[in-house]
């Protein structure tokens, strides 16, 4: 059996009205033009409402979203390897790691200062390269000094040739395996003339030829 | 932006799609005669879109995609009035299942949780449109101007409804498009909404009374042109 509504039921079908309510009311309708006109508009604008519905696909819009929750889980997945990347210190606690690591800094630091204290006088006292106008100044001396040598040993050439005694056989090697040394090194110094260290040889090499002339000298006068 | 931790009873599930409706009626949702084949199913497609978004499963977002993505693109639009901004908004949504999944419990239905970030979303990107129309010195009305859209769709009651919508409050504007445009059922929308059912029916039932008296002429203008 239909229910019976009345005209003043009509909002509170309208709000909360159940399936039965409904029907009455539609019933109640057909003999109340109000209420059929009330019903009417009421509908339409569900009708209406329709309109307000487009569901036509975007075929760019899914490549976008996808896309992005791709990136998006790149990006959560990036940390988890830099952790995983650090996991060779697992068992080592936080306090050590740190630890560690101020050790490194304070290593990193001192090694830094020494560099730096040290630079300088390493440069200054690097002796290994010479200049161009010093090694001039070297060269000139030393061909000085060779000729001053060279007069001495003139002058020692006559004992020395023909020995008087063993002493001087034995000056006269020295001074051939010495001048033999001073011409190895010459040609050494020749192919690096900046090397320092072959100049300090071969000034060795002539004061100990300039000793053993002088010696030889010496002897004579005895 | 309290999105997450939704309560909803699960007999509300959201259904696939829209249903159709002339004069819709919600006898309080009771399901006579043991359980709706329909709602278990929704039940089921729930619980798996959750357990797929929650693994990172992309082809499980495609999926939800496929079977809400034109539903949330329409709400969006409406909601934003701007179809490019629904799709950015829709965009956002899924990065934030995407951020929050791990937060979501399973209280409520996952696609009413989905729905509420985007309605969320939405906001925010209002929000933020109407600040910069401030910076902007911009004097325009809060309600965006919609946008032309489907040619099917008849211009002129759908622009008259827009702009009868735009002088609603947000609250009866945004009932009134879930459930008479969206076709959600007023449990769904209770829990997008974090309103009774009550309320949203209530909120609907005024929202139609103010359309219709802005949508009708005055009873004397219309007697006059008769």
């Amino acid at each position: 059996m239909m229910m019976n509504v009345a005209c003043n039921d009509r909002d509170r079908i309208f709000e909360d009205g159940t399936r039965v309510e409904w029907a009455a009311l539609e019933a109640h309708a057909a003999s109340c033009p109000a209420c059929a006109g009330e019903l009417r508009a009421w509908k339409s604008l569900s009708v209406a409402a329709q309109e307000m519905r487009d569901y036509t696909e975007n075929p760019a819009s899914w490549p976008r979203i996808e896309r992005a929750l791709a990136e998006e889980a790149g990006r959560k997945t990036r940390p988890a390897r830099r952790r995983s990347w650090l996991s060779f210190l697992p068992g080592i606690s936080l306090g050590w790691q740190t630890a560690v690591a101020g050790a490194l800094v304070l290593v990193l630091a001192i090694s830094a200062g020494w560099i730096f204290i040290r630079g300088p006088h390493r440069v200054e006292n690097d002796k290994s390269l010479l200049k161009s106008a010093a090694l001039e100044n070297v060269e000139r001396a030393e061909a000085l000094y060779v000729q001053a040598i060279d007069k001495l040993a003139a002058e020692a050439k006559p004992q020395l040739e023909n020995p008087a005694t063993p002493l001087l056989a034995n000056y006269h090697e020295k001074l051939a395996v010495l001048d033999s040394a001073i011409a190895d090194l010459r040609t050494e110094a020749g192919l690096n003339p900046s090397n320092a260290q072959l100049r300090h040889q071969l000034l060795a090499m002539y004061q100990e030829k300039q000793h053993t002339l002088e010696e030889v000298l010496e002897a004579r006068k005895q | 932006m309290g999105t997450m931790g939704l309560a909803l009873p699960w007999k509300a599930r959201i259904a696939s799609v829209p249903r159709e409706r002339e004069s819709r009626v919600e006898p309080s949702e009771h399901f006579a005669g043991g359980p709706n084949p329909a709602v278990v199913d929704a039940i089921t497609e729930d619980a798996s879109l959750a357990a797929g978004c929650r693994a990172g499963n992309l082809q499980t977002y495609e999926r939800l995609y496929s079977i809400h993505g034109a539903r949330m693109r329409n709400l969006a639009r409406n909601l934003l009035g701007n179809p490019v901004d629904a799709e950015d908004a829709v965009q956002e949504t899924f990065l934030k299942v995407q951020r929050g999944i791990a937060s979501f419990r399973g209280q409520s239905s996952f696609v009413t949780w989905t729905y509420r970030i985007l309605i969320n979303t939405c906001y925010d990107a209002r929000r933020s449109r109407l600040r910069k129309k401030e910076v902007a010195n911009d004097d325009s009305a809060e309600t965006p101007r919609p946008e032309p859209r489907a040619p099917g769709a008849h211009p002129s009651l759908r622009m008259a409804l827009e702009r009868a919508l735009a002088s609603l409050t947000k609250h009866q504007r945004d009932v009134f498009l879930l459930y008479e445009v969206e076709g959600f059922r007023h449990a769904e929308i209770a829990g997008m909404l974090e309103i009774t059912e009550t309320a949203s029916k209530n909120t609907l039932f005024q929202a139609k009374k103010n359309l219709r008296m802005i949508l009708e002429p005055p009873r004397s203008s219309a007697a006059e042109a008769r």
